[in-house]
């Protein structure tokens, strides 16, 4: 017999500790010749979906496995419970988490679907019995379990191979024997690795001889590792860093063999026990398992009797087409009549029912939730509940989202108020039952920044030069390492482009591009199943202490489960908080909900148009504020076009100026055949959205809508020439079968083609748009309410809350500075709606403690003094002091002068009076009656304060990372009118392609992809008018890259572009640091940042000083 | 079967049909301390002596000149101190790859120890240098 399959394979799915990349492996495998290939990876399936895939479609027999770790199977108890002599040394850490050290390895591998499931079983049990205990698999637990799996005696990490090599044979035929028994007999192999290092003979023979004593049969293994020889220095950089320690890392490998050997050299290496080579076949023989991809699994929905999924799902749809259509349109029956019926056809009504079960509950409990994505194109959704854009009025196709020709998994994800998500995924949990529910994983890779580290720590370099050598580098692929450093203008003098130091390294982290570091679990996806859900895939403990499956989202969408994006929405909170608000102060009948709103208000299209759009859903960003000037919406769905325009693929496709250009009449709209002008219309000719690609197809070349969107995925899709070459040939035609001219239905072709690529999901938009209006009407009618509310749900949208504030500022609403005896935790709105209290939990230092004892004691009586506000909320040293610092204990007591005292004062007592409290206690009123304070002489006396405005905006700024007092250029204004600045509410004055200077304080810098992959920055600045877009162009970015990435505020030169084709915008070519000081010369701080007072340095504060800090600011 | 087979099956009793006539000539000798060189349950001294100060193995790193047979990818015979050494048997063979990372202490070795002149020697081939060296007398 000749041949060898690889019964025992790592890649890097083992998280560390494999650094082989399965399609190299299947690759190699295939060119090997080999007939199967194993897959078993530490402690679980990872991979083993897509491992699957990926083989079966290279014609090579996968077979699933997992190296476990289990319990100690020769002796009882712990292994420090046994004499030292017979003690084995317990594997290295790596790979296996929280089992590190508790057992010893085992190889398992799967022999049908009875085997997987068990495995799936004992992995899951291994994993979530308790969050507190090891990962480990207990002998009574494989023994129940064994049915369907293949054991192997594991490597020298297993407890008969440490034995063997401790030469304690006693140990190791006990544990083999034990070992066997767990598994069905001719089912436990004795498995056998000749790594070339001077134990291995001894190992082999070791082995041999127990397996011959105990008449079981052998293997031979590889343990690979790495798919070529060349490959061991990333295991060992990855099993260093895996373990934390510098290489050699924890196994201290002596040589680089565990590669993915071909049959003749494995043959080779146990030459005179060929059957250990021959049983690797037939083991792979006997491994045969059919996942049985393909099919489709539901959970299972609870019906009436006498009802099924479909006449429950058809009943509710009927009802809610009363609800929704009034009057009930010839159209609209015709849809839902068409859409159950393919819905039935496709047997996906349990699906529907499942999603309108959750939403259902959401709803019952008052929870804002939407549905977003292609689930808008379907009538069914929107009569559900489940989506709230009109599929008819907006001309939404529901071949978009079902495609009767493709019978894929519907994907419906809504998103729900963020703070009460968990609400509904306990209702989940809850309904479904807790066996019945995991999350979705996602296995995190490594960026650039990720691989520098890794190797950096494995290389043994110190913490501060693995900081120094990750920092500043973007957040880009690490296989484009070496071309950011060698293009990037902020990588110019990156400590990496030291090739001879760091060469290696560059060129290892180059190498671990996308190698999975660790599982991670997804923002929102839920996975159901009818069956326990362990009987489908492992579970573990995720680190936000969930459970959380370790497939991802196409695995399970493999496997033909179902999974349910249960996102959380923060501007579903602040529309809900907004609302909440505006009826405390105006009633509640008076404030409509805003969801339910006719969106056709002109003051709300005015103000979109107008660009004031900070704060409102998808409209706020620098672009879609560009975009509005030019576009002027007017109504809803010039909103959908803007939320579609203004994505990657339209604008690498530059559909915008086109689209502009026909809108305002400049350019004439021009199709290629009269048919797609009726398709077309909404968007002037051009293909914007992707059901317009559908209507097109329909249009000119009849194709039916499902065979006109398998037309639009396959044009999306990457085609080998001839699969578009047979896509062209049957549109045209088809087309020229309906009387279409050739050179029509080839341009008609062309541009299809063009843009279907590009197009975006109009229904995704549509969703998107009602949340949109909503907060834009909110924005117009109730925008204190409406700031406040978007203030308390940060993080959240495109700007910092420093900028919504100023715009609040802006628009005229006061900003009120935090006070104990007036703030409360959450921003609250004041003077009948024309003021905003700032709230105390953007405080630095603040906790929730401290901000309920305040609104607690706030409920009893106003705070006297410093002394009584430490007395009777007993706040933290910490928090008192950055309270003291923002002013929010401005004004109360007094001093020996007769004045409340400063903060200056205040923060000197402020130890005294924590150690009097720490003393005496906090019983009494007296305890704290000291002295009154002892005058100083304030810096400046006329402010309560006592400290100059330079000082109280730079406080603010670090401690909430708002400037309250004014904007920080405001205190440079002299200097800057000085050096001929203009401001940004002038610039609308001035002429197009005019000579500008302006300053303003970074808001964003963005720099998105480009069609001619050039890199541009698009800036975002804030000065104290308004906001300054700045574009920086490639070859002002090299000059300019460092500048903008290490300082805050900026001077720029640059010739302004104002005209209604491009908006307005700066074209910088010249960007230098400002640093921004008061008349006095006072420098600002502009970032947040860790204070250190009277009461030292805090630990772990918000956010480390920057490189503009004061270092920086005092340099110049 | 594994490669003690020759000593388990030895039967003092039969005069014939041994499959080891043990211990009659040098032919018969060189296979059964082959079997004991290699069974798992005997451990050298030189293993149990890693350190380099440890007497029971003899380490160094000397040039030794090396006859190679690529058909048995196996040293032959070596020259060391103007010695001829034909090598009876190869007993062992292992590599080594060691601090990569670092081009000073870099080592990349294919190793082979081999019976010859009744002593067992390492050999090994330095892939870096492209040199063979003795890198140890054992036992």
């Amino acid at each position: 017999m000749s041949g060898f399959v690889h019964l025992h394979v790592h890649s890097r799915f083992s998280f560390m500790d494999g650094a082989a990349d399965l399609d190299a492996l299947i690759g190699r495998a295939v060119e090997l010749g080999m007939p199967a290939l194993a897959l078993t990876d530490h402690q679980g399936l990872y991979g083993a979906i897509r491992f699957y895939q990926k083989a079966r479609a290279a014609g090579l027999r996968p077979i699933l496995g997992a190296e476990v770790v289990v319990e100690t199977a020769a002796v009882l108890g712990e292994e420090g419970d046994l004499p030292p002599r017979e003690r084995l040394r317990l594997p290295a850490s790596v790979g296996f988490g929280r089992a590190a050290g508790r057992g010893y390895h085992l190889t398992l591998l799967v022999k049908d679907i009875t085997g997987y499931r068990n495995l799936c079983g004992l992995l899951s049990r291994a994993h979530i019995r308790s969050a507190d205990e090891p990962s480990v698999v207990s002998l009574a637990d494989l023994a129940r379990h064994s049915e369907g799996i293949i054991g192997l005696s594991g490597c020298p990490c297993g407890e008969v191979g440490a034995a063997v090599l401790s030469g304690l044979a006693w140990r190791a035929s006990e544990a083999l024997q034990r070992l066997a028994r767990c598994f069905a007999p001719g089912d436990f192999y004795v498995e056998l690795m000749n790594l070339l290092t001077p134990d291995s003979p001894r190992y082999v023979s070791g082995l041999v001889a127990l397996a011959e004593r105990l008449a079981l049969p052998v293997v031979a293994t590889n343990d690979v590792h790495y798919v070529e020889r060349r490959d061991f220095r990333l295991h060992d950089v990855l099993s260093a860093a895996g373990a934390g320690t510098g290489l050699p890392g924890p196994y201290s490998r002596e040589n680089a063999e565990l590669w993915l050997k071909p049959a003749g050299e494995m043959r080779k290496l146990f030459a005179d026990l060929p059957q250990a080579c021959d049983a690797t076949l037939e083991i792979a023989s006997r491994c045969d398992l059919d996942l049985g991809l393909g099919g489709f699994h539901f959970p299972s929905v609870t019906v009436p009797k006498g009802e099924t999924p479909y006449s429950v799902l058809a009943k509710r749809a009927w009802q809610g087409l009363e609800r929704r259509y009034r009057p009930l349109t010839p159209a609209a029956v015709a849809r839902l009549q068409h859409e159950l019926a393919v819905i039935q056809e496709l047997g996906f009504a349990e699906y529907f029912l499942v999603v309108e079960d959750i939403v259902d509950f959401a709803k019952s409990r008052g929870i804002r939730c939407s549905g977003r994505g292609s689930a808008g194109d379907s009538i069914v959704t929107y009569l559900l509940g489940i989506t709230d854009a009109d599929p008819i009025a907006y001309d939404l196709l529901f071949e978009r989202f079902l495609n009767p020709e493709r019978r894929q998994m519907p994907d419906i994800d809504v998103d729900f108020d963020s703070r009460r998500r968990d609400e509904v995924i306990e209702y989940i949990y809850q309904h479904f039952g807790n066996d019945h529910v995991a999350m979705v994983a996602t296995v995190q890779t490594m960026t650039a920044r990720g691989a520098v580290r890794t190797v950096a720590r494995a290389f043994g370099l110190s913490p501060h030069e693995v900081n120094t050598l990750s920092r500043h580098l973007p957040w880009v692929s690490a296989h484009r390492l070496r071309e950011v450093l060698d293009t990037y203008p902020e990588c110019v003098n990156h400590p990496l482009k030291d090739r001879e130091r760091y060469g290696l390294l560059t060129e290892l982290a180059q190498e671990l591009s996308g190698c999975p570091m660790h599982l991670g679990t997804h923002l929102g996806g839920f996975i159901i199943t009818r069956e326990p859900i362990d009987t489908w895939m492992p579970l573990q403990w995720a680190a936000k202490g969930v459970v959380v499956s370790q497939y991802d989202k196409d695995d399970i969408e493999a496997l033909g489960l179902v999974k349910m994006d249960i996102l959380g929405l923060r501007m579903h909170s602040a529309i809900s908080d907004a609302v909440e608000l505006a009826r405390a102060r105006v009633g509640a009948g008076a404030v409509p909900e805003p969801f339910d709103l006719t969106p056709d208000d002109p003051r709300v299209y005015e103000r979109i148009a107008s660009a004031d759009t900070v704060g409102m859903f998808q409209l706020e960003s620098s672009g879609q504020r560009n975009l509005a000037m030019r576009l002027l919406q007017r109504d809803f769905s010039d909103i959908i076009a803007a939320i579609s325009l203004f994505r990657p693929g339209p604008l690498e496709a530059e559909m915008i100026t086109p689209f502009i250009r026909r809108r305002h009449g400049i350019e004439a709209v021009s199709v290629p055949h009269p048919s797609m002008a009726a398709a077309l219309h909404d968007s002037y000719g051009v293909i914007l959205y992707q059901e317009q690609v559908l209507r097109v197809a329909q249009a000119v070349a009849g194709f039916t809508l499902a065979e006109a969107d398998s037309l639009r995925r396959a044009m999306t899709k990457d085609r080998s020439r001839e699969e578009m070459e047979a896509i062209h040939g049957r549109f045209v035609d088809r087309a020229v079968a309906l009387g279409v001219s050739r050179d029509a239905a080839e341009e008609t072709f062309r541009q299809l083609q063009g843009f279907a690529a590009y197009g975006f999901c109009k229904a995704h938009a549509a969703c998107f748009a009602v949340v949109s209006y909503a907060s834009a009407w909110l924005k117009c009618y109730y925008p204190a309410e409406f700031t406040a509310a978007v203030l308390n749900n940060e993080p959240m949208g495109f700007y910092t809350p420093r900028l919504v504030v100023n715009d609040a500022r802006r628009h005229g609403i006061g900003i009120l500075p935090p006070h104990v005896n007036t703030s409360k935790g959450a921003y609250t709105v004041e003077d009948e709606g024309r003021s905003i209290r700032v709230g105390l939990r953007d405080v630095h230092e603040m906790t929730q403690r401290l901000i309920a004892a305040i609104e607690r004691e706030q409920a009893v009586r106003p705070f006297r003094d410093l002394a009584d506000f430490l007395r009777r909320t007993r706040a933290e040293a910490p928090a008192a002091e950055s309270l003291i610092r923002v002013g929010a204990l401005d004004g109360l007591g007094s001093t020996d002068a007769g004045r409340p005292p400063t903060r200056d004062e205040m923060l000197a007592l402020l130890p005294e009076m924590k150690a009097v409290i720490a003393r005496e206690g906090v019983v009494g009123d007296d305890v704290l009656v000291l002295a009154p304070a002892r005058a100083k002489v304030p810096e400046d006396p006329a402010h309560v304060s006592g400290w100059t405005i330079a000082r109280r905006l730079s406080s603010e700024l670090e401690l909430i990372g708002l400037s309250l007092t004014c904007h920080p250029l405001e205190l440079a204004r002299t200097d800057l009118e000085r050096r001929g600045v203009t401001w940004a509410k002038d610039l609308a004055h001035c002429e197009d392609r005019t000579r500008v200077r302006v300053a303003g304080v970074r808001e964003r810098a963005q720099t998105p992809r480009t069609r001619s992959g050039k890199r541009t920055c698009f800036l975002t600045l804030e000065d104290p008018t308004g906001l300054l877009d700045v574009v920086v162009f490639e070859d002002v970015l090299a000059r300019a890259g460092e500048t903008i990435v290490t300082h805050r505020a900026y001077l720029i030169e640059g010739v302004l572009q104002n005209n209604h084709e491009r908006g307005i915008a700066i074209i910088a070519d010249r960007v230098e640091p400002y640093i921004v000081r008061t008349a006095s010369g006072t420098p600002v701080r502009l970032r947040r940042g860790v204070p250190s007072g009277p009461m030292g340095p805090a630990i772990g504060g918000l956010g480390a000083p920057e490189e503009e800090s004061w270092t920086a600011a005092y340099s110049e | 079967m594994g490669r003690n087979r020759a000593i388990k099956e030895f039967d003092p009793a039969r005069q014939k049909g041994q499959p080891l006539d043990l211990f009659t000539g040098r032919e018969s000798r060189l296979p059964v301390v082959l079997e004991l060189l290699k069974s798992p349950w005997i451990v050298r001294g030189s293993q149990v002596a890693k350190s380099s100060t440890a007497s029971a193995g003899k380490r160094r790193e000397e040039a030794v000149e090396v006859v190679w047979d690529g058909r048995k990818a196996s040293p032959v015979e070596f020259v060391w101190h103007d010695r001829r050494y034909r090598v009876d048997a190869l007993v062992q063979t292992w590599t080594v790859e060691r601090s990569w990372w670092d081009l000073r202490r870099h080592q990349s070795r294919r190793c082979f120890r081999v019976l010859a002149r009744g002593g067992l020697y390492d050999l090994a081939y330095d892939r870096l240098a492209d040199v063979w060296l003795l890198t140890g007398i054992v036992d």
